[in-house]
């Protein structure tokens, strides 16, 4: 077994962070139940690459995501930074003060309200429920409009050492807002100290660890964190590659903004996307201006305002580029009934970046949910794969292109669930009768589907079965958006591919650090310094990404110079 | 937690209405945390949204977790972290006798004076009362033995505003012993050599000092000893695992027999190292009582683990990057970087080393050691909260002992230097000024006496009282201070109450600097703008 330590910093990246684990949480339990599906029965996933197993003072076991989770004080609503799991209760309670005999004064915030979901979730560890089929509709409409944190959908209970606050900011989180106002904020007091200390307390358990997950807010302040606990990560765990996914809600574009605004974004963007490609193996750029009108979203209804609604696209495209981190490795031939195509993080790295062209930046495509096999459309996997990877050209010729694609739960016309052969053989007939091949292709397959839990947004349009087939007409009446009680689980392909598709989201990073904050009077110089930046960490920033840029496209260069 | 102060969306307004919001702000701030100070002052308990529940006495950790929005505010905590963070102590002073500067400049200005006249006063004071500091301040002779007595009162002082007297007392003493066992002559104190660890204990509250240290982790192999005596310790910083190369992942490989091969090759080069700690151990313990203890600030994998625990060696992994350091000062030896040409002056000794299981939690002691320049303060807490206040409180004492260490002198606490400075600045330097700058000398010399008025408040005691009879003992040539339990005049000096030299010249320093910018606002400074803290 080998462990993948997840770290989620920033607003946004918990959002997906809190789906991610709420997929975990449901197949570990779809896998215990008796009545349940085969291929929820039988995974063949080991839950414990994401996992650990721990204890608490009184002997009590605990199974928690192995995780770090870093987010600014006050964002975690009616969840307590403990956690859940290991608060035993003290001899004296706990506002009883054993240090002080004079005054105490008592300070008591009004309490986060727990909404519906939250407080149906700690009724249900003390009893169950016979009426629970209407309790659920209640809990499913409430959430659709009560989401305003992360842990208000969360279903896992977090270990203690897991959940870490930022505090001592003095602003608040509209106004951390942009890269140079997380400078400093790692460094400051002993704050990158203790965040590095609690990754320590996981990296330590691990035996063999394969990688770190690392998902990050890239909107604001958060990506300078994030940057400054990468460098911290490759000084002090120099071999374990990390897979960084930058993340961006849909709400930010949704902002208003004026030149001077327009002028801190881009900047922002090409700093950001820069600092943080230096300290990881592989970055996947992730967050589409308007989610909701993409291709991405065909079969699904997103409200781009609710990070409740898109980060569940993330979160879901994200566990299907992990499942293959999870397979037990079988050697080349042997597969087994239910997954096929084990790699760890490191392959993945090395697939994707270290081969030819080395180029670390991926573009991350997803189809939720994946097309039936032999189904009315003809559809085939590949050909429904959308970019959830912003600025990125549609089907450029590449002809070095290298992808690692995950197909999981995939279903025949008719419902049924595919084999893994048939899964397999599906995508070699499709390059074949598209004649398009990349370079280099390597196919993960799982018989198990994304399960949708309970907490789930209802995102699914009414073309989307029960089993997340999709159908060729709606479904007549149902609603136009189906939820967690319609919809139970999704097959999926997600794919992360080096393609020169991304040169665009590259270029314009590029020139507009060249436009903004490099060129002789450029408006965006003074902003730069006023971020900590001296002129040649912005000349190398410049450098770091033309050689991406170069890396992609050995032509560029006189292009770029003469614009 | 959040405690709301006034407006939070100041827009640019006026000069005389961002004035009065300045001095609102400030005395606004000083409200806050004014109930803070001295050894009568009120904890505070504040419970968050979800029910987190933090504990504090102390300005800097109050202020760190207020969410403030007013920028008048922001400036103000800042100036208080930044006193924190460079002399360790005299948060809560610091921002109550800003908020005094504020509230005894506002009297005048009522009455029309111009700020300007005001804050030239307030220099001319501050650069009065810190010559009139370097008199007043007692000397400390620090040979190659420092009086270790004085160091326990200045520790003592500091412990007994944050923890009740008995715990406060039973800490001094551990404290004043760490900063003494890591202090090297000549060379500045490193209070990082001093690691803090807690445990958590459903019982017991209770602090210890390790004269060594407490690793937070374990050995990672069932068959290695949890208790080992006479121990070499390598400290090393080696990759003891099987890394991952750019070569070993699967798919480049046509066949699985070449791929095997390269593991195995990989494997070898990791055993190859293991091996070598291996023959030292052999050469030096072998038909000896003597043990081998290898701390890795890299990782060791289960094939290494099983090496090792098969020679009979104790391994962990993963150390803290900061105690490679702090071992070589315990234990001795040097933190190597590679196992080659490994040799005994390599290592490093502690007479037992044993680990201790709560739960999950392992901890490693690294005990007896011969010489140590570095420790462990071990606190055991019932709760996090009890625990993050009792390690604030240590942090304090640390600082207290060693700046009175590097200051080489001490300052008479309980109000005595406040009241000693203000008569001065009133009965002295007052008459030397030209014009109404004297005001301004005025303000900030009846600013300083918020300290011993403050103490005297928290204390349930009439401040006009104390105030008389202080400055009417003062008079009489005396140095006194307030005894906070009947209100009469005493001596600090033989009640052992000192303050920080540093501490009381940062307050002196920084308080007027902001203050005064305050006072000479034109517009009010937008929130958010500046990131930086002062300097
Ligand atoms: N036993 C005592 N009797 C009278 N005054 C005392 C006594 N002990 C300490 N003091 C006074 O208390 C003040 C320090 O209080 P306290 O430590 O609470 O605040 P601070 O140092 O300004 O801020 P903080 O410690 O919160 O950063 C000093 O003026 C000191 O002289
Ligand atoms: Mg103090």
């Amino acid at each position: 077994m080998k462990e993948i330590v997840t770290i989620q910093v920033g607003g946004y990246a918990n959002f997906i962070g809190s789906h991610f684990w709420n997929f975990q949480d449901d197949l570990l339990g779809l896998a215990d139940d008796p009545h349940g599906n085969e291929v929820f029965r039988n995974q063949s996933l080991d839950t414990d690459v994401l996992y650990r197993s721990g204890e608490t003072h009184q002997g009590v076991q605990t199974y928690t995501p192995r995780l770090l989770s870093i987010d600014l004080q006050g964002s975690l609503g009616s969840m307590s930074s403990h956690g859940s799991l290991y608060n035993d209760v003290s001899s004296s309670g706990p506002s009883y003060v054993q240090t002080w005999k004079g005054n105490v004064t008592r300070e008591v915030s009004e309490p986060h309200k727990k909404n519906l979901f939250l407080q149906s979730l700690y009724e249900g560890e003390q009893k169950v429920d016979p009426t629970k089929k209407i309790e659920d509709k209640d809990l499913v409409d409430s959430l659709q409009e009560d989401v305003q944190f992360w842990t208000d959908f969360s279903k896992v209970h977090y270990h203690p050492k897991s959940l870490y606050e930022i505090n001592g900011l003095s602003m608040d989180a509209n106004q951390f807002n942009n890269y140079g106002t997380g400078r400093d904020v790692f460094s400051e007091g002993s704050r990158g100290e203790e965040m590095s200390e609690r990754l320590r307390f996981f990296a330590e358990e691990c035996d063999h660890i394969q990688g770190i997950q690392f998902v990050v807010d890239d909107s604001g302040g958060f990506s300078s964190v994030a940057a400054d606990f990468l460098e911290n990560i490759a000084d002090d765990y120099a071999n374990i590659p990390v897979l960084l996914y930058s993340a961006r809600d849909p709400r930010h574009y949704m902002k208003p903004m004026n030149r001077e605004d327009s002028i801190s974004r881009a900047i922002h963007d090409a700093v950001t996307f820069s600092r943080l490609s230096s300290f990881c193996k592989l970055i996947a750029p992730i967050g589409l201006p308007s989610l909701s009108t993409s291709k991405v979203c065909s079969f699904l209804h997103i409200d781009d305002a609710k990070p409740f609604y898109s980060s569940a696209v993330y979160a879901a495209a994200l566990h299907s580029i992990s499942l293959p981190f999870r397979m037990a490795p079988l050697g080349p031939n042997a597969d087994s009934r239910y997954v096929a195509g084990a790699v760890d993080v490191n392959g993945i790295v090395q697939m994707l970046s270290g081969q030819g062209r080395q180029s670390m930046v991926a573009i991350l495509d997803v189809a939720m949910p994946a097309p039936l096999i032999g189904g009315a459309s003809q559809q085939s996997f590949q050909g429904s794969l959308n970019s959830l990877t912003p600025d990125v050209n549609e089907d450029a010729e590449d002809s070095y292109e290298v992808e690692s694609m995950t197909i999981h739960g995939a279903l025949r016309s008719g419902g049924n669930h595919a084999l893994i052969s048939e899964v397999k053989d599906s995508v070699t007939a499709a390059y074949e009768s598209s004649g398009k091949k990349p370079m280099f292709s390597h196919l993960s397959v799982a018989s198990c589907p994304l399960p949708v839990p309970l907490p789930f947004p209802s995102i699914f349009g009414n073309c989307v079965g029960q089993h997340g087939e999709l159908l060729g007409s709606p479904i007549p009446g149902s609603l136009p958006r189906r939820s967690s009680l319609d919809v139970h689980s999704v097959p999926m392909a997600a794919r992360l591919r080096s393609s020169n598709d991304v040169l665009p989201f590259l270029d314009k990073r590029l020139s507009n650090l060249r436009k903004f904050g490099m060129d002789r009077g450029a408006a965006g110089i003074g902003l730069l310094q006023n971020w900590g930046f001296a002129k040649e960490e912005v000349d190398e920033m410049g450098e770091s990404l033309s050689k991406l840029v170069l890396a992609l496209n050995p032509y560029s260069q006189d292009s770029s110079d003469s614009d | 937690m959040s405690i709301k102060l006034l407006n939070p969306n100041a827009e640019v307004i006026n000069k005389s209405a961002a004035l009065h919001m300045n001095i609102n702000a400030a005395k606004g701030l000083q409200d806050v945390l004014k109930t803070n100070l001295g050894p009568k002052g009120t904890i505070k308990m504040l419970v968050g949204g979800s029910g987190d529940i933090k504990l504090t006495k102390d300005g800097n950790t109050l202020l760190k977790d207020m969410q403030i929005q007013n920028p008048t505010a922001i400036m103000i905590a800042r100036t208080a972290v930044a006193q924190d963070d460079i002399s360790g102590d005299g948060t809560t002073s610091t921002v109550v006798f800003i908020g005094e500067l504020m509230k005894q400049s506002e009297r005048y200005i009522d009455e029309g004076m111009h700020p300007r006249v005001l804050v030239d006063g307030f220099d001319i004071a501050k650069r009065a009362t810190l010559q009139f500091l370097e008199k007043f301040k007692t000397p400390v002779v620090m040979g190659d033995e420092p009086d270790k007595e004085i160091l326990k009162m200045v520790a003592r002082t500091t412990l007994r505003t944050k923890l009740y007297e008995s715990m406060a007392d039973q800490l001094t003493e551990i404290i004043v012993n760490g900063v003494l066992c890591i202090r090297k002559p000549e060379e500045p104190i490193d209070l990082f050599m001093v690691e803090i660890m807690h445990m958590r204990h459903k019982f017991d509250v209770d602090t210890r000092l390790v004269e060594g240290l407490v690793l937070d982790h374990g050995s990672r192999h069932p068959d290695m000893k949890r208790r080992a005596e006479n121990c070499y310790i390598l400290t090393c910083n080696v990759s003891l695992e099987y890394e991952k190369s750019e070569v070993n992942a699967g798919f480049f490989y046509s066949n699985a027999e070449q791929r095997e091969a390269m593991v195995a090759a990989e494997r070898r080069q990791v055993d190859e190292r293991v091996k070598k700690i291996i023959e030292l151990k052999e050469k030096l313990c072998s038909g000896t009582d003597k043990n081998f203890v290898v701390i890795n600030q890299k990782g060791i994998d289960p094939p290494s683990l099983d090496l090792l625990a098969r020679a009979g060696i104790v391994g962990l992994r993963r150390a803290k990057r900061r105690n490679m350091e702090r071992l070589v000062l315990a234990c001795g030896g040097e933190a190597v970087n590679s196992v080659d040409d490994l040799t005994e002056d390599c290592l490093g000794w502690a007479g037992l080393v044993y680990e201790h299981v709560l739960g999950e939690e392992k901890y490693t002691f690294v005990e007896n050691v011969k010489n140590p320049h570095s420790c462990t303060i071990l606190i055991k807490g019932p709760n996090d909260h009890t625990i993050a206040q009792i390690k604030d409180a240590v942090r304090d004492g640390l600082r207290a002992v060693k700046n009175t260490i590097e200051d080489e002198a001490v300052i008479l606490g309980a109000g005595a230097f406040e009241v000693a400075a203000r008569q001065y600045l009133v009965n002295e330097v007052k008459k030397t000024v030209q014009g109404r700058a004297q005001l301004g000398v005025e303000a900030f010399a009846d600013a300083l006496l918020v300290v011993p008025k403050t103490l005297a408040e928290n204390s349930g005691l009439d401040t006009q009282d104390v105030i008389i009879s202080l400055t009417g003992e003062h008079d009489k040539g005396n140095v006194v201070g307030l005894n906070l339990h009947t209100g009469e005049p005493i001596d600090p000096q033989m009640e052992g109450i000192f303050d920080n030299y540093s501490v009381k010249r940062q307050i002196i320093n920084s308080g007027p600097v902001i203050a005064s910018q305050l006072l000479l606002v034109d517009e009010v400074i937008r929130a958010g703008r500046n990131m930086r803290k002062p300097t």
